[in-house]
């Protein structure tokens, strides 16, 4: 980058007001947005800024002056330019007004103008976005649910079965509404699930903590579990433990491609809630229950 | 695509009042309704430029209302005239051009 001083015109002991003044000048001259279509007065502008945002700061300035730091990497980052979207047809300000005289009759000229006048009258509306809580239980047994919009109507949301925390859903032309004949925007609807008691979601796989009685873990047999569609029941292994995990092929969501991944049931052994004088009597007289480690993996 | 009031003052760094004022000199002109304004990119682009030329360059209100009906104005032009260049081009190589549909 060439010295900022030379860029801006102005002397080495300029004040910043002398600085500002000069600043002022060249950017009326080199603004991007009033110079459409000129790539020179572009760089011209960023080069001048960079030069102003330096050189106007105190403490950059003192800085430069010193040789502490160079001219380069002062870039200034900046949003695109209004020129860069003035000539886009879809929206309310550009005004080719100005120049209905020079279009007679029905030359060329003027069926562009009935042209550029149709596609602003006609065209698309927005797409609108939203967000929808959606029930653990629904995103994955689908559903319907309504959703308010702003003008006070209702949308009506059918939720896919499966569908996973994120997904935004496209609602065809419920967007905003078009000018004349241009379609309506869409609604994209982004889903967010609510977090369920005891389910929760990995993937595919529903996963549940069973609770289960001393005596189910001891002697096994059939228990009923909850799963999205409804409790099934399952049998428990004879002498099953807590953190013992059952797998219930084909009870958990939907899968994209078809088939369904399955609900895997951890076992968690309880105690009753209350103390019992014969499972006392009976656990102070057991031998056995006296001579394994369960804390065996945890020796240092 | 378009953006809440809300995030638009954020993008744009604008405050509530600044932009009621843009919008009743029609500086900006939301889309949507007016109790559910909506904004485009064009429009966050349009407001630094408002900033621009209001702090930058130091224009008066009266002189902002002036360039920025005379730049829609420029742009139009340009349009116009890129359309009527394509036009003209396509015709040169014969090529049917783009047809009017009637609604």
């Amino acid at each position: 980058m060439r010295d900022p001083y030379e860029i801006l015109g102005v002397e080495k002991t300029a004040s910043l007001d002398d600085i500002r003044k000069s600043y002022r000048k060249l950017a009326k001259k080199f603004h991007p947005d009033l110079n459409p279509g000129n790539k020179k007065a572009e760089e011209q502008f960023k080069e001048v800024s960079s030069a102003y945002d330096l050189l106007s700061d105190a403490d950059k300035r003192a800085r430069f002056d010193r040789g502490e730091i160079d001219a380069t990497g002062a870039e200034r980052p900046r949003q695109r330019f209004y020129k860069d979207f003035a000539e886009d047809s879809d929206h309310v300000y550009t005004d080719a007004s100005g120049f209905e005289d020079f279009a007679t009759g029905d030359d060329l000229f003027a069926e562009i103008l009935r042209r550029q006048a149709h596609a602003r009258a006609n065209a698309p509306g927005p797409d609108m976005h939203y967000r929808l809580a959606v029930d653990f239980l629904d995103a994955v047994n689908g559903g319907t649910m309504r959703l308010g919009v702003p003008d006070g109507g209702t949308l009506e949301v059918k939720i896919p079965a499966g569908i996973a925390d994120g997904q935004v859903l496209r609602l065809r032309g419920k967007g905003g509404p078009g000018r004349g004949s241009g379609k309506a925007g869409d609604a994209l609807v982004e889903v967010a699930i609510k977090p369920h008691r005891f389910f929760t979601r990995e993937g595919d796989d529903i996963h549940v903590e069973l609770p289960i009685t001393l005596s189910e873990a001891v002697l096994g047999g059939e228990v009923p579990v909850p799963t999205p569609t409804g409790p099934v029941m399952m049998r428990v292994p004879k002498n099953s433990n807590t953190g013992a995990t059952l797998r219930l092929k084909g009870k958990g969501v939907r899968r994209h491609g078809g088939g369904h991944g399955d609900e895997l049931v951890r076992l968690k052994v309880m105690l009753p809630p209350a103390p019992d004088p014969e499972l006392e009597k009976f656990a102070a007289g057991w031998q056995a229950g006296k001579s394994y480690d369960p804390r065996r993996d945890m020796q240092p | 695509m378009t953006i809440s009031r809300q995030e638009f003052l954020l993008r744009a760094s604008l405050d509530e009042g600044t932009l009621e004022a843009w919008v009743a000199e029609e500086w900006l002109i939301p889309s949507g309704t007016a109790a559910e304004p909506a904004f485009t990119d064009a429009d966050i682009a349009r407001a630094a430029l408002i900033r621009d030329l209001k702090h930058d360059l130091d224009v008066n209100d009266p002189g902002i209302g002036v360039i920025l009906s005379l730049l829609d104005q420029v742009h139009g032009l340009r349009r116009t005239l890129a359309d009527l260049l394509r036009d003209m081009r396509e015709r040169d190589r014969g090529a049917p051009h783009t047809q009017d549909v009637p609604d």
